[in-house]
């Protein structure tokens, strides 16, 4: 399936649901934000994970200085611009601003102001200490209420927990996914139609498992094995086909679309005997020591997940894995550590390739260059 | 050559202020090592809690060695003899018989030294691996920890609605280990107050854990009384001195002092009683010069609103505006709502003021968007009654410098007043663009 068609498929699904009378928020995706919260009280999530080209980038600067994260530039692109594959972003009817960085609240801001969307509000502490900890329980009663309101009853607490047991199958079966013996650029597809659709493709999920386990023979075992971190490759970017005609080939997705996302899972005998169902968001927070919103052990409990994932990797396949850390140019989170990370990895005897990059086509011939150079230094 | 002397030359509290700032290492040295203090570094106007604990705080700049005009230290060494009101009367004499023009380049060698430091830090960033897409100040502030971050005791940590700043924070691990943290709740909502209270006590707690002092109330209260005075001076400067059709000193040197004090305010020069005597003796002179009659009728120069400066600006901006007719205001800690006194009234919590304090200026200040922030910047330009707004759009800003396009739509319907915007990425890298734009500008603004 091609990215037109998925985006086709997913405007008819999403209209099918606004005619049947569901309402979609919209935000911009990141791993602390309680979407089991909002298909709870009936909403649709609408997670923004598409990726950017000139145009989009170039159509935010009217809201937006250039030195803008290219991704934020280029959600402002999409609702400014309206491209006709994207048109289903005008049946968005809430949209969540968020802190996860600060261009996620200035983009956040502007597309609600801009384009009249209403708006809802969830910040986050960057810290997680106890009094982060009970602050995000307060954000999560807030926003519980501003749903509420919306939909003029109470979210049910059964309905929440059948919320976060659905998403927890769904998160586990990408896990299921995710150890599947396929190429990178097959995982990927599957993860960022899942990560946009929701629970609602498991049936299609299980599909998918079935007919790759019952085909695990690979074409080629040739390829380099890659780490991908960093900033997420979205639905449209061309990244992963550059990367796997340079002969690389993805084995983790070590970014929210991917393992970042379908890590954060729960034990099953947990859900129901927890008290208050939010307090499941509260714990995920606090697991969440490697998302990149984080602060002060952000960059050590990274490099030490890449190292444990490297180590493991060769023990299993006997094989390097080289890095590949993804930046998004002028991301804020991902771009700071970008020369420590290289350093502390180099040191290990890892190989690492900062790919540092916009949405723009002239890109790519550079792009490709160095991602060809990586493998060919692997 | 300096457009600054004649002022300078008798006005004592300025160059006591820039003599504080050039020779803070010294002062610093030994701070830590004859007073056994310990010296923490802070970011931003968040030196009352470290003060409070007996610590020094530091803004890491001011650990640098810098070029001293030989001049100020000679005065400096004068005045441990004579005063400064003495020396600098000596000096004001003496000027009249400076055929070799020395007395020129006191003040300019002074922010001249500044900003060469600044710029040497900002390359010492880059080089230890923070990359130049990060803004000014950012860049800079790195630099200066890996130049002189060891000698600090602690970092000071306050978190604000940046993330490559709170980022930037987190990097520092490496080079200054023991840091502090401040989580401020981004929202004012449920008990987010009582929570805050709680981070600020958990500093205090490490505060007093590194200094080996017990941080009392009254400590608190005692530094917060200091800092209100502080406040109070500085805005009278801003709202009231500012205002008037008569200023104690040409324009250029005004705002070359608002400079230096949004500069120095950042850790009170490390020596907060200190600071105070020189703000008030700043508030003092330049009201009895006006009184005689010394300084500039400016009656008829707009008054134009310069910021955010506080990531970094081009200084030459102020020079040019002033070449243009106009005087240049600075006032970003009051449009971030840092210069909000703290209560200290009997019966008061003072660990709970102080975190109001924080709550309201990440609220109602800095703001946790952008609307918020623009409503500062407007409320603060109509407050201050200025002419025209230049906004300095930070290269690499993710924060402030995105508000500008709403900025712009809020000023011109509601305000009415000429706004435009610079750019800046490195002290005198982009000067001749800055000097086109400001002339085009200074077209449209009024003559008053």
């Amino acid at each position: 399936m091609d990215v037109l068609e998925l985006l086709s498929d997913y405007a008819n699904y999403l209209r099918e649901k606004k005619d049947q009378g569901k309402k979609i928020i919209g935000f911009m995706g990141h791993d602390n934000i309680p979407e089991e919260l909002l298909d709870a009280a009936g909403f649709i999530p609408l997670k923004m994970i598409f990726a950017g080209n000139d145009d989009l980038m170039n159509a935010s600067n009217d809201y937006l200085p250039p030195s803008t994260c290219s991704f934020a530039q280029s959600c402002i692109g999409l609702f400014s611009l309206n491209p006709s594959q994207y048109n289903f972003l005008n049946l968005i009817d809430q949209f969540i601003v968020s802190n996860h960085c600060v261009s996620d609240i200035c983009t956040s801001e502007i597309i609600t102001k801009y384009f009249n969307i209403s708006r809802l509000n969830f910040y986050v502490s960057y810290t997680q200490g106890s009094e982060a900890l009970k602050y995000f329980k307060l954000e999560l009663v807030d926003i519980k209420h501003q749903l509420e309101k919306l939909i003029g009853r109470e979210i049910r607490k059964q309905d929440i927990i059948e919320s976060i047991k659905k998403y927890n199958s769904f998160k586990k079966k990408l896990s299921e996914i995710n150890d599947l013996d396929i190429s990178g650029s097959e995982k990927l597809k599957i993860f960022q139609k899942a990560i946009l659709y929701g629970p609602v493709i498991l049936p299609e999920l299980d599909d998918f498992i079935q007919a790759n386990r019952e085909n695990q023979a690979r074409k080629s075992k040739n390829s380099v094995d890659i780490l991908f971190t960093g900033c997420s490759i979205f639905i449209g970017d061309y990244l992963i086909d550059l990367i796997e005609d340079s002969g690389g080939d993805i084995k983790y997705f070590d970014t929210w679309v991917g393992e970042a996302y379908f890590s954060q899972v729960y034990e099953e005998e947990d859900i129901t005997s927890n008290d208050d169902p939010l307090d499941f968001f509260v714990q995920r927070f606090k697991n969440n020591k490697n998302g990149d919103h984080m602060v002060p052990n952000y960059f050590e409990n990274k490099v030490a997940q890449i190292k444990e994932i490297i180590k493991k990797h060769q023990e299993e396949n006997g094989k390097k894995l080289g890095v590949i850390n993804h930046i998004i140019k002028f991301c804020d989170h991902i771009n700071i550590f970008q020369s420590f990370l290289k350093k502390e990895l180099q040191e290990e005897g890892i190989q690492v390739l900062n790919l540092e990059r916009d949405y723009s086509r002239a890109n790519r011939g550079q792009l490709s260059t160095r991602v060809e150079a990586f493998m060919e230094m692997m | 050559m300096s457009v600054f002397t004649d002022d300078v030359i008798n006005f004592t509290s300025v160059l006591k202020m820039a003599y504080n700032f050039l020779s803070g290492r010294d002062y610093l040295k030994k701070q830590k090592f004859r007073e056994r203090k310990k010296l923490i570094s802070v970011v931003l106007p968040f030196s009352d809690l470290s003060f409070a604990a007996g610590a020094v705080p530091v803004f890491p700049i001011r650990m640098e060695s810098f070029n001293i005009n030989q001049y100020l230290l000679a005065l400096n060494s004068a005045t441990s003899i004579l005063g400064w009101g003495l020396t600098t009367k000596l000096l004001g004499i003496i000027k009249h018989f400076d055929a070799l023009k020395i007395f020129d380049s006191i003040l300019d060698d002074v922010l001249k030294s500044i900003n060469v430091k600044y710029n040497e830090m900002y390359d010492l960033g880059v080089e230890s691996g923070i990359s130049s897409d990060f803004c000014y100040g950012i860049k800079s502030l790195y630099g200066m920890h890996v130049s002189k971050g060891k000698n600090v005791d602690a970092n000071m940590n306050i978190s604000i609605r940046c993330s490559a700043f709170n980022k930037y924070y987190e990097s520092l691990r490496k080079l200054v280990p023991r840091q502090i943290w401040i989580d401020i709740p981004p929202r004012n909502i449920g008990n987010a107050l009582e929570l805050l209270t709680e981070n600020i006590t958990k500093a205090i707690s490490d505060l007093e854990d590194i200094t080996g002092n017990h941080v009392a109330d009254n400590s608190l209260n005692k530094q917060f009384r200091i800092g209100n005075q502080v406040k109070r001076y500085y805005k009278t400067i801003i709202y009231e001195i500012s205002a008037e059709d008569f200023y104690p000193c040409n324009p250029a040197t005004f705002a070359e002092i608002l400079s230096l004090l949004g500069i120095s305010f950042q850790d009170y020069n490390s020596n907060a009683q200190r600071y105070l005597e020189n703000i008030a003796n700043l508030v003092k002179e330049m009201r009895e010069r006006i009184k005689k009659g010394i300084g500039m009728d400016v009656s008829k120069m707009p008054r134009i609103l310069l910021t955010p400066v506080f990531g970094g600006w081009e200084p030459e901006t102020q020079e040019y505006l002033y070449e243009q007719g106009a005087r240049t205001l600075y006032a970003d800690w009051e449009i971030l709502g840092l210069l909000e006194e703290i209560p200290v009234s009997k019966g008061t919590n003072p660990v709970e003021e102080y975190a109001r304090y924080l709550l309201n200026a990440t609220t109602e200040g800095i703001g946790c968007d952008n609307n918020t922030l623009t409503d500062s910047y407007q409320r603060i330009a109509k407050k201050m009654n200025v002419d025209g707004i230049i906004f300095n759009q930070l290269f690499g800003c993710h924060s402030i410098s995105n508000c500008y396009p709403m900025l712009r739509e809020k000023v011109r319907k509601k305000l009415e007043i000429p706004i435009t915007s610079i750019s800046f990425n490195k002290i005198g890298e982009n000067v001749e663009q800055i000097k086109t734009r400001l002339g085009a500008y200074m077209e449209i603004v009024k003559p008053i």
